[in-house]
């Protein structure tokens, strides 16, 4: 009699998709690199070890966590992910003892707490984020300048986003963001004015539009920023991979960018002393962290809505809220908080995913009732 | 836009899908030495036995008698005699009896002249009393008879043949299509004589092409519907809205039935044979020649798998009947029955990573669950033991198609769940596979 040595026995479906939720963590990690890379790049050794602290504290943390609960779960690549997360939050001068301590505390006590993978109502990332601005508002308000523009640039110790909210108030009769950017001595790189000359004889010139210099700068990443925010464009990239390979679901960052795009083109001038529907919609897109929160931080799927209208609410709940963060809030960074408080509203929303279903279910019943007499 | 020929609601693909070959095998499989035969093949109670340990059966005579609605006769597949008859577990769960024949004697039918009866003149009571003699059944589970299936309706919108494979491995229908038109098409003209539909459709797979069936003159006629390949497609509901939308209709009575069903239909109907032999298909990663047998009931399944060349790597799993809807055997000795549409054997990077992890909430689930269910809700009320609130959110209209356990990339035994809660409810809502709209 021929048998197989390890014959399993067990339930349809036999077949599975080859995706697991570990693949799905270490994929999105992967997805990261580039943008890391750039900040690597950028800002040398020091970040370097920034990030490598924060990874090891998230590992240090999940090490912990789940040997509590007597459960190895460091492979399942959740852990290294917040770590990465976190760490490119980071200022690049930050001490390594910031981060370590800001994902172990995401790690062990945001997610560990609560039960580990599957089972935290807030995202750890997220939260490590906002417990390091919290403690340390200096040493995390300490941006340098990517070291290829340290003899260009005028800006020292703050990011795009954070100087042009620090002079918006001073500056008025209609100066934008770059105006005040450009005004304050700042120069933009070669690059940029190739770039943008370029694009603006190509392109901007036939529609009849004129690119001003500097956005270039700000979407391929020379400017000062947080280790992993800094390239729109790598970012963007990633952001494509992983939504062509279904790793995400497209419903939230549309939503949040949707909402947060056409909430600065209503409103975003005014403080700068324009009118309605002047706001500096590429501006508010590329500073900041905004892209990375909508597309890597914002739709993890334990502390995100299951359903697509969820998704929509949640999106357009944390796009209004970036939008009145940083034009209200006290700093100028505001999507790390605002995906918190919508973290808050998901078990909210799940209740109304739960009645619709309800409803759902009860009006297929009755049909199939009615056909069977 | 070009109208998707597929249902809306939900659906995966599959991979491996496109693995059809239009030269896929198919053979007849040798001759067991021994059967076991099941006397529980069908939907109903199991069949009573007639026959003593020691007698001598000849091939196609009766040995189990209908016992019961939704029961059928079960017969002989071989010539021989009775070794025993014991008690055996079910893949799919339970015990019934099973005879137990060693070929001996001769073959009174194989390999002689059919005998072809004209069955044109007969009336419809009289082909449907010789279905349930010959014991015919719907080829897939739980394999309603015939005689129940087609006796109630009448004057019915619509027959749809429903050769829509859209599992991996499944291959017999498409190959009964491609190989036995002449007789499918017979077999479908008895069907229309018993049920006297409006239309006739035959629905086939895109990626299957080309399967298209010819109307032949003395039948009413068949129309083809090709439909886009998704998961699952061939599901009673699934298949009407799907043929709904390539037509843009809506709310009719229809009956479903699979070519293999039509061909055992015919050859009960032409050449009185009762349903001693079926197709199989035979494949998975670990089978060396996968291919098509046509094999006697009661066949064991290592027989078929050594007629295709044996194992190619060790398998880690054996399936009857598909692998997303099917039931795991540990046992080569485990026999082929009237709804046996497949054996398959995994191999161990098929199957891949079984380790469960927790639930990360990604909707997954909810956005590919055809009967648009949300499995993670469900499946959380079913673990607390919340049967009630999982019964109000819709565990009744849950299919078991397994697309929900295909993609969940945590591994949830969600199917398993849903599955074993729906069979301690009976489920009062489930219909036979001739869902009547």
């Amino acid at each position: 009699m021929k048998r197989g040595k390890a014959l399993s026995m067990g339930n349809a479906p036999f077949a599975f998709d080859k995706r697991t939720s570990s693949s799905l963590m270490w994929g999105t990690s992967a997805a990261l690199l580039p943008a890391v890379a750039w900040g690597l790049y950028c800002f040398g050794l020091r970040a370097l070890f920034a990030i490598a602290a924060s990874i090891l504290g998230a590992l240090v943390g999940e090490t912990v966590a789940g040997g509590l609960r007597k459960r190895f779960s460091l492979l399942d690549g959740s852990a290294f992910l917040t770590g990465l997360l976190v760490g490119m939050a980071m200022p690049p001068g930050v001490s390594p003892y910031i981060p370590a301590l800001a994902s172990l505390f995401a790690v062990s006590v945001v997610k560990g707490a609560f039960g580990g993978l599957g089972a935290n109502w807030m995202n750890p990332a997220l939260a490590g984020i906002a417990f390091s601005l919290l403690n340390w508002p200096e040493e995390m308000g300490a941006w340098s300048v990517p070291r290829h523009l340290e003899n260009l640039s005028g800006l020292s110790g703050a990011t795009p986003l954070a100087y042009c909210r620090a002079h918006a108030v001073a500056a008025s009769g209609g100066a934008g963001p770059m105006d005040i950017l450009t005004s304050s001595g700042v120069k933009f790189t070669y690059t940029d004015s190739s770039m943008t000359d370029f694009l603006n004889q190509c392109l901007f010139s036939r529609l009849g539009a004129d690119l001003p210099g500097g956005y270039v700068d700000l979407f391929i990443g020379n400017k000062p920023g947080s280790l992993g925010e800094l390239s729109a464009l790598l970012i963007l990239a990633s952001s494509i991979l992983i939504l062509s390979r279904k790793m995400i679901r497209w419903e939230i960052p549309a939503s949040i960018i949707g909402t947060f795009a056409l909430l600065t083109w209503i409103f975003g001038g005014l403080s700068y002393g324009r009118d309605f529907f002047s706001g500096d919609i590429l501006f508010s897109l590329l500073s900041g962290s905004f892209l990375l929160v909508a597309f890597f931080m914002a739709t993890d799927p334990v502390t995100s809505p299951s359903s697509r209208s969820g998704m929509l609410i949640y999106g357009f709940g944390i796009g209004l809220l970036v939008f009145v963060l940083r034009s209200f809030g006290a700093s100028a960074e505001g999507s790390a908080f605002a995906v918190i408080l919508m973290n808050c509203c998901v078990p909210a929303l799940a209740k109304l995913d739960a009645a619709t279903s309800l409803r759902r279910a009860a009006r297929a019943a009755s049909e199939a009732i009615g056909v069977g007499e | 836009m070009k109208p998707s020929r597929t249902f809306r609601h939900g659906g995966i693909i599959v991979n491996p899908i496109s693995e059809w070959d239009q030269r896929e095998r198919v053979e007849n499989a040798f001759l067991p030495n021994g059967a076991v035969i099941l006397l529980k093949q069908h939907a109903g109670r199991q069949a009573r036995c007639v026959v003593r340990r020691g007698e001598y059966v000849r091939e196609g005579m009766v040995i189990g008698r209908a016992d019961g609605p939704l029961s059928a006769n079960v017969h002989s597949s071989i010539p021989g005699v009775v070794r025993d008859i014991r008690v055996v577990a079910l893949p799919e769960g339970g015990h019934a009896e099973a005879v137990v024949v060693a070929l001996e004697g001769s073959f009174d039918r194989l390999g002689r002249r059919e005998e072809r009866y004209l069955w044109t003149t007969s009336g419809r009571n009289e082909i449907l009393a010789t279905l349930r003699d010959k014991g015919v059944v719907d080829t897939e589970a739980p394999g309603f008879p015939l005689f129940d299936l087609l006796g109630e309706s009448r004057d019915i919108d619509l027959l749809i043949i429903n050769a829509v494979e859209c599992e991996p491995y499944l291959k017999a229908e498409s190959c009964i299509l491609r190989d036995r038109a002449s007789e499918v098409m017979e077999g479908i003209a008895i069907l229309q004589k018993i049920l006297t539909p409006r239309r006739t459709l035959v629905a086939t797979s895109r990626d299957r092409q080309p399967l298209l069936v010819e109307s032949q003159e003395s039948l009413s006629p068949v129309e083809n519907v090709v439909l886009d390949p998704k998961y699952p497609q061939d599901m009673p509901a699934q298949l009407l809205a799907a043929i709904d939308g390539a037509h843009g209709r809506k709310g009719h009575n229809a009956t479903i039935i699979k070519p293999s069903t039509a061909y055992a239909a015919y050859e009960a109907i032409t050449h009185a044979m009762p349903m001693v032999e079926r197709y199989v298909s035979v494949g998975g990663g670990a089978i060396k020649r996968p291919m098509v047998l046509k094999a006697r009931i009661g066949t064991r399944i290592g027989d078929l798998i050594e007629e295709c060349g044996g194992f190619r790597n060790p398998p880690v799993r054996l399936v009857l009947r598909g692998a997303m809807r099917g039931h795991s055997v540990y046992d080569l000795d485990t026999p082929i029955t009237k709804t046996s549409s497949s054996v398959i054997a995994l191999a161990a990077e098929e199957v891949g990573s079984q380790r469960r992890s927790s639930c990360i909430r990604c909707g997954r689930c909810r956005s590919i669950c055809p009967e648009r269910l949300d499995p993670d809700m469900l499946f959380r009320f079913v673990e607390r033991g919340m049967i009630d609130r999982a019964i109000a959110t819709g565990l009744r209209l849950c299919t078991a198609c397994g697309a929900c356990g295909y993609i969940c990339p945590s591994r949830v035994p969600l199917v398993a769940a849903f599955s074993s809660e729906l069979r301690n409810l009976e489920a009062p809502l489930s219909e036979p596979t001739g869902a009547k709209r």
